[in-house]
């Protein structure tokens, strides 16, 4: 059992958990030399983003249809957590760098690299990974695939360079905006004007990656957004694991984070995402994903949202093909001055499709936690089957937890299975473990490592680490 | 006859994605007309009330009604006979019923809305708002079954007050479009609520109920069980949200609902929210939607009984609980009346034989009185 430090403890005796110590993430590198494009969202700074990654015809002609439909939307006024901080007039939708896509580390700049080095991105793609992306503001600044990968035919790369080669961009034009419209939601039209780096992965038909793939996004600007899109298109029978992360140093002005991830699982294929999002908590986070699934095919979602001051954030699956099924892992994480609103939905399609959601927050320090879902059977999904379970912990009594789970069921041969619970830790529970010798505060922190632990138990053991340390860092440093 | 659309029925405290459709309903009503009459009012003590229905809805029912009646339980009695709130659907009837039951006084209200919707499509309303003082036992039955052709809106506002009980059996059996509003506010500490809900919706029918409980007192207990049959290409939409407000400490809420659906173009919403502004409670969920397994069908069928007759036996189910739980004469045939519409005369003259229950003309119990 560890060394115990006294616990600080809380109005009511219990011991307190202690804030995050961000110093991992929360480092600054100056933007001297860095291209800063004005702020605000004008049709000419969506032009320059288009010329300067010379791109198709038809990419800027949808990047100026978006910015009409996005000035066109408006935000419904009974949605979640409140963005009226986010003031796009402050925004700057567009940082580079100013440095050439590199494919080896000795190739980036000396502070970019630093920055990635003391996140652990070279050491992990070392150690575990198949391939690298590592993004720095709007620009994709490291790209790697290990050769073995490439040659089974495996494409890994940024978007803007598969619309440059001439067999990709075929590609990249069917599928890029057909499974999130830019009507979907204003932030989804905001994305297609103004996108910038992100990754385009090709798996063809039968190939499966022994190891993973993983984007990095780094926003180091102040008051600016980031805009990275992925599209995903992994080929009958082929098997991908993909890994995202993301993190951010805090400021005091708004940033924002709004991607777009386009996920399409051919027949009998499956892909696994997964995401440990640690942004800094004056990120505006209102993320896209989606998936298409064919069928017999399998989509997974690992999902562990720890930053962020505002999130909206419910990754999308459509179990199109029959026998196709999607399994939904995630946990949240809410502390001081976060408002966190996410969960996921699930469109069973197909018959015999099954969903499983399994789905845990914490909230604490006067985090606010929402989770919502929706599950929609279909009128032709016979034998369709899916099941919900959410549970909340709440750490002390400023802090507040809802959930709301939406189902829509049409087909008659369906079942949905839903269950949910919010409470805190039992003092049952934490006396049992006392009378086993734990002090109060090892307790607290066994029940909230066990409670966590079905989704750190999902990651590659390295990002589960990462997550663990996230966990850590919230709920055990003052704690023992 | 003029209609208006009165938008934003039902609308839950907590809404989610607008285009599921599920955030609330909007109805074609008569447009009210003024009558030039000094209606009575309620005192101004319920106006504030919420009812589930939204303020729109209690706002038409109120100026719908013409004179509100108001009922006071004084401290420490019963009510033996129950408060009856008798709505003919088919004439379109409106009714708006508050009730203040005293400290330590006890009560039973009833709602029969019943109706045949043989003639032309009528749209009735009911509307009770009760406080329940501290100590306070309040029961309430509600048996709606309008008519095929009719609509009905229903709103039930509840504030219970410190240690008092709240005791509620709604049955939702008929009708063509219904709209069910409750707000339970569990304001004082250790009061109590048990919602037991049956529903049965066939044909095109819509049914679509909100259901509200604020625990804001102390040590508060809500137990919510909602049981409903779909059949054909009914249409329901069910939202239960469980209020746990910041305070509230000790307390409990649980919520589960089974729905069997019967029919190839049932639609089956549902939203069922719990909201938590506190550590010291517990919130439970569950539900469980689904339809007669082909295994369970087979074991019947071993039996001798067909997938329609299982069905019906279901359908029976709830109407001999309505019928068993009706507190009075009115409330009974306008649960027999539903059985034997849905069941047919001989189940549910036998029905009503195994229960031993003697189905009571309205006419002869309002004669006798």
């Amino acid at each position: 059992m560890s060394e115990t430090t006294t616990p600080e403890l809380d109005e009511r005796g219990r011991s307190k958990v202690a804030d995050v110590d961000r110093s991992l993430y929360d480092f600054k590198k100056p933007e001297e030399g860095y291209e800063r494009y004005g702020d605000g969202l004008t049709p000419d700074i969506v032009r320059a983003i288009s010329a300067k990654k010379d791109e198709p015809a038809w990419m800027l002609e949808m990047r100026l249809k978006a910015l009409e439909v996005y000035h066109e939307r408006a935000m419904s006024p009974n949605w979640g957590p409140d963005i009226s901080g986010l003031d796009l007039d402050h925004i700057s939708t567009y940082v580079s760098p100013q440095t050439k896509q590199a494919q080896s580390w000795d190739e980036v700049p000396e502070d970019i690299k630093d920055t990635f080095e003391r996140l652990g991105i070279p050491a992990a793609e070392r150690e575990s990974l198949a391939g690298v992306g590592a993004q720095y503001d709007s620009e994709i600044v490291y790209h790697n695939m290990r050769e073995e990968v490439a040659k089974q035919g495996v494409v890994y790369t940024t978007i803007e360079d598969a619309l440059h080669d001439p067999k990709w961009e075929p590609v990249v034009h069917e599928y890029f905006g057909t499974l999130i419209p830019m009507r979907d939601h204003k932030f989804a039209a905001l994305h297609y004007a103004v996108w910038s780096g992100g990754s385009f992965v090709y798996v063809p038909a039968g190939i499966r990656l022994d190891y993973p793939l993983q984007s990095y996004f780094r926003l180091n600007a102040s008051g600016a957004g980031q805009f990275e899109h992925t599209l995903i298109v992994v080929e009958p029978g082929a098997d991908l694991h993909f890994i995202e992360g993301c993190s951010a140093p805090k400021y005091f002005e708004a940033n924002l984070h709004a991607g777009a991830v386009e996920l399409f699982v051919k027949d009998g294929a499956r892909l696994r995402y997964s995401t440990i999002e640690n942004w800094s908590k004056n990120m505006y986070n209102l993320n896209t994903k989606r998936a298409t699934v064919g069928a017999g095919s399998k989509m997974e979602w690992v999902s562990g949202s720890f930053g962020s001051h505002v999130s909206y954030l419910y990754p999308t699956t459509i179990l199109q093909g029959a026998r196709s099924t999607c399994e939904f892992t995630g946990i949240t994480f809410a502390g001081a001055t976060q408002d966190l609103d996410t969960g996921c939905k699930v469109i069973l399609n197909g018959a015999d499709t099954t969903a499983s959601i399994d789905t845990k927050s914490i909230s604490k320090d006067g985090g606010i936690n929402t989770f919502r879902s929706s599950v929609v059977i279909g009128r032709h999904a016979e034998r369709a089957r899916a099941s919900v379970s959410c549970q909340s912990l709440m750490l002390d009594d400023i802090s507040r937890s809802d959930t709301i789970p939406a189902m829509d069921v049409r087909c008659g041969s369906a079942s949905v299975g839903h269950e949910a619970t919010i409470g805190r830790i039992s003092d049952d529970t934490v006396l049992y473990l006392m009378s086993r010798g734990c002090s109060e505060a090892e307790a607290r922190s066994m029940v909230v490592n066990g409670f966590a632990s079905p989704v750190s138990k999902e990651l590659p053991l390295e990002y589960a680490v990462e997550m663990n340390n996230l966990i850590k860092l919230e709920m055990e440093g003052a704690i023992g | 006859m003029a209609a208006q659309t009165l938008t934003g029925v039902n609308v839950p405290p907590a809404q989610t994605w607008n285009y599921l459709r599920i955030n609330d309903i909007s109805l074609e009503l008569p447009t009210v007309v003024s009558k030039g009459t000094v209606p009575s009012r309620l005192p101004r003590l319920f106006s504030q009330m919420e009812c589930g229905l939204g303020k729109e809805a209690v706002s038409w029912i109120e100026a719908s009604a013409g004179d509100a009646r108001y009922v006071e339980v004084p401290r420490g009695t019963t009510f033996e006979e129950p408060i009856l709130v008798d709505v003919a659907s088919d004439g379109g009837e409106v009714h708006d019923l508050g009730v203040l039951l005293r400290e330590g006084a006890s009560a039973t209200v009833v709602v029969a809305a019943r109706g045949t919707g043989t003639g032309a499509a009528a749209s009735s309303a009911a509307l009770v708002r009760v406080i329940v003082e501290r100590g306070a036992h309040l029961k309430v039955v509600e048996i709606l079954s309008v008519g095929d052709g009719n609509q009905h809106l229903e709103g039930l506002g509840i504030q219970a007050d410190d240690d008092s009980s709240v005791e509620i059996r709604q049955y939702a059996l008929g009708g063509a479009r219904r709209a069910v509003g409750l707000a339970v506010d569990l304001a004082g500490k250790g009061a109590s609520l048990r919602l037991d809900s049956r529903y049965l919706v066939g044909g095109h029918d819509l049914l679509d109920i909100n259901h509200v409980v604020r625990q804001r007192g102390r040590n508060t207990r809500c137990d919510i069980v909602t049981q409903g049959l779909l059949e054909d290409a009914a249409h329901k939409t069910l939202r239960e949200t469980i209020d746990l407000v910041h305070g509230a400490k000790g307390a409990k809420g649980n919520e589960v609902e089974t729905v069997l659906v019967a029919g190839d173009e049932v639609v089956n919403k549902t939203l069922p929210v719990i909201l938590c502004d506190e550590d010291d409670v517990a919130g439970n969920h569950g539900a469980s939607i689904g339809s007669v397994s082909p295994e369970q069908l087979a074991y019947l069928a071993g039996r001798g009984l067909s997938e329609d007759e299982a069905t019906k036996l279901f359908a029976r189910a709830i109407l001999d609980d309505a019928a068993i739980h009706a507190p009075e004469g009115v409330s009974l045939a306008c649960a027999l009346e539903r059985a034997e519409q849905v069941l047919g005369a001989e189940i549910a003259h036998d029905a009503a034989d195994t229960l031993g229950l003697e189905p009571t003309n309205s006419e002869d119990e309002e004669a006798s009185a």
